[in-house]
């Protein structure tokens, strides 16, 4: 039977997807990238401090991310280091501010066109433009900075960017009661209620009200395993089993293989695929509104839409808290000490599309080793059919059904995949 | 301006950041209305990538913008990229290569065989795409900054001449150095060696590794998102517009016999020590206090 061939677009470069059509249904499915650009070997034999400014060229919309798990990996192998509170909460804020960027980009220039919402470019550009600006306040620029190395940050953010950062804050949250709903932010942290949300004004009630119409809301189903590494001020570490929670994971027990006809790696737990993302930080950090979106709807595409977008009321909290908290008069940097001559490192970030973990391995000073587990590893690679998260939300689907939308709901990030 | 021109945005191996730093340029809905994106990877465009793959030989646009790396064995659902690009750089008026990928290699040139910049492999000129010298305009930077691509593409769009430079670059833009509007200049023109990361003061020329004396752009001129630059927040520059980028040893200054290896563009070493000598001969002492302590 001839498999059917189609060309995914705009998720950070392009995917091909592929699967066979059986009395109606997907059969079959599999993914494949085009190329990889072999950043883990361009870091080979380099010094260790050359990954901060390689690593973040992984993507260009996440690459912030990238730059924190890189960080991190590095102190790790130093064993490390000492940081001030004013350090920990300056990279707190550039990434999760990069969050907010990809969160508002995702929603208005990828999904809204496939429900055919006739949202202004400027609900796209305007909260993202701000964010990337607050960011390059503290880090100097965005996309691509390095402002993060073992010991701190460089940068030295007096009460000028402190008054920039907040007031470029309030803007951001204006964008999301313009934008996303028309209401407090902090009032979608406690909502526990669908229908509260689906009787206000604003593009995210419009999208789950013509997903709603369409019948979409349960489909996209997948395995029903969520999986999150990362720890900070709102997420926490844990996996969920639907909804049964179990804490601290060890990032040992990673497994990865590469998938010959896919040309990139896929990822397991302790031999099981898992979901990660903005539905999987939502369901090990039960928030009662996606919690209750789960219970209704499942793992399905409208849970996870309503996932990310929520999370971006989260993460404007966040960011106020963050910025209220920066004690100008702390160090930004404390010297590390030299480089170990050997060690093993370990960076783990939640990125925008999920838990991102970097490893690096030095030997006489210089990377021999280095390997990147991207969120949309965890999301859309697998041998197997019957494994896959992505394969579980499309196998069995019906070929009239949104394919395009299902499988854009997991915000995939080609570039990063294949890195 | 009459008719909208016909924008091409094409990918190679890219990292996707010169798409998403376009998106920060503070009047882009505005450029939006003068111009029509045949695609573009993020924004609203007429086509889909996939009819252009289908039917690219009966496609035409007026400027292709060429993002990341060229690679000989790319193809996207089995055309191959090389022979695309050839087709729309014949009918095109102008090629912009968008970012320091597109022009050089840049950081993924060294992840695989065969992979270079349209013109160039680093420094080297190449003869693969020569007969488009003449209509190519190469814009480096990783990413390149959002108001290069929007300056050039209005100005190529109205007509008037473009000075570029021996690499094709517009010398508005890349006739500096990122150095020139650095709020560390001081520090650089009174040879105050120290530089402590997390702090206001002090030059990364040094010790840090600052490329910015002799790295063509103007990233402290025009600053990034209108607000900043790395060196301005105590990065040093990585010399990410060059043809050389991404060197090795990225956070350090390479000294020979304590003099730094590389000196500020153009400038010889006899004119380099003679100047930091006189320099060195003074203590000025505001350069090693902080900015931000108080005062009697
Ligand atoms: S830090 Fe770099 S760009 Fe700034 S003054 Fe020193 S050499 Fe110039
Ligand atoms: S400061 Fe240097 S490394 Fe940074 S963007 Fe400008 S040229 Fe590139």
């Amino acid at each position: 039977m001839s498999r059917t061939l189609r060309l995914i677009e705009k998720v950070e470069g392009e995917v091909s997807l592929s699967y066979r059509v059986e009395n109606g249904r997907l059969r079959a499915v599999s993914t494949s990238f085009f190329s990889s650009r072999g950043i883990e070997k361009i870091l080979r034999n380099r010094e260790a401090m050359d990954a901060l400014v390689i690593n973040p060229r992984v993507c260009g919309i996440c690459g912030h991310a990238h730059l924190m798990a890189t960080v991190r990996a590095l102190e790790s192998a130093m064993g490390n280091p000492k940081l001030t509170a004013k350090a920990e909460a300056l990279r707190e804020l550039t990434l999760t501010l990069e969050m907010i960027q990809n969160h508002f980009k995702w929603f208005f220039l990828t999904i809204a066109p496939l429900l055919g919402m006739k949202s202004p470019i400027q609900a796209a550009i305007e909260p993202s433009r701000t964010a990337a600006s607050m960011i390059a306040v503290v880090a100097g620029q965005y996309p691509h900075n390095s402002y993060a190395i073992p010991g701190g940050v460089v940068c030295e953010p007096t009460i000028r960017e402190k008054s920039i950062l907040l007031y470029s804050l309030e803007k951001l949250i204006g964008y999301f009661t313009r934008y996303i709903v028309d209401t407090d932010f902090r009032s979608i942290e406690e909502c526990e209620k669908i229908e509260n949300i689906l009787r206000m004004d604003g593009y995210l009630p419009q999208a789950m009200r013509l997903i709603m119409e369409r019948g979409w809301e349960r489909l996209g189903r997948s395995r029903d395993r969520f999986i999150v590494f990362g720890e900070n001020g709102i997420f926490r570490q844990g996996k969920s089993m639907a909804t049964r929670y179990y804490p601290s994971l060890r990032p040992d027990y990673i497994e990865e293989s590469f998938v010959p006809e896919s040309g990139a790696n896929s990822v397991r737990y302790r031999g099981r695929h898992y979901e990660t993302g903005p539905l999987a930080r939502a369901m090990v950090a039960k928030r009662p509104l996606i919690r209750e979106a789960h219970r209704r709807y499942g793992d399905s595409l409208l849970s996870r839409i309503m996932a990310r977008v929520c999370e971006i009321a989260s993460l404007l909290h966040y960011c106020r808290e963050l910025i209220a908290g920066i004690d100008l008069s702390q160090e930004s940097y404390i010297e590390p000490g030299e480089f170990p001559q050997s060690g093993v490192g370990w960076g783990v970030v939640e990125a925008a599309r999920g838990s991102l973990i970097h490893r690096v391995e030095i030997e006489e000073g210089l990377i021999a080793d280095y390997s990147i587990i991207t969120p949309t590893q965890w999301n859309l690679v697998a041998s197997d059919a019957e494994e896959g998260i992505l394969h579980g939300a499309l196998e069995g689907e019906s070929a009239d059904a949104p394919i395009e939308l299902i499988f854009k709901s997991f915000d995939v990030c080609s570039v990063c995949t294949t890195h | 301006m009459a008719e909208k021109k016909l924008l091409l945005w094409l990918s190679q191996l890219a990292c996707n950041a010169n798409a998403h730093s376009l998106l920060n340029h503070p009047s882009l809905e505005e450029f939006q209305k003068s111009f029509d994106w045949l695609y573009h990877p993020l924004l609203p465009s007429l086509s889909s990538l996939d009819e252009i793959l289908d039917n690219y030989e009966e496609m035409e646009c007026d400027i292709l913008l060429i993002d990341g790396a060229l690679c000989a064995g790319l193809s996207k659902k089995g055309v191959r990229m090389r022979d695309m690009l050839e087709h729309f750089a014949k009918s095109c008026s102008h090629i912009l290569t968008v970012g320091t990928c597109a022009t050089y290699g840049g950081i993924f040139s060294a992840g695989g065989e065969d992979r270079s910049g349209l013109h160039f492999d680093g420094e080297k000129r190449l003869d693969g795409f020569s007969d488009f010298f003449e209509k190519s305009i190469s814009l480096p930077g990783c990413p390149v900054h959002p108001e290069i691509v929007v300056s050039v593409i209005t100005a190529l769009a109205q007509g008037g001449s473009l000075p570029l430079d021996s690499y094709r670059r517009p010398k508005e833009y890349y006739g500096y150095t990122v150095h020139d509007g650095c709020s560390r200049n001081e520090y650089f023109e009174y040879k105050i060696d120290r530089h402590d990361f997390g702090h206001l003061e002090g030059c990364m020329f040094y010790e840090h590794g600052c490329r910015g004396t002799y790295s063509a752009g103007s990233c402290n001129m025009i600053l990034w998102n209108g607000v900043s630059s790395k060196t301005r927040v105590g990065e040093p520059c990585h010399g990410c517009t060059e043809a050389d980028f991404p060197t090795r040893g990225l956070w350090r200054t390479e000294k020979h016999m304590g003099i730094p290896a590389r000196l500020p563009l153009g400038v010889s070493k006899r004119a380099y020590l003679s100047l930091a000598g006189v320099a060195k001969a003074f203590r000025i002492d505001r350069f090693h206090r902080r900015i931000l302590e108080d005062e009697e």
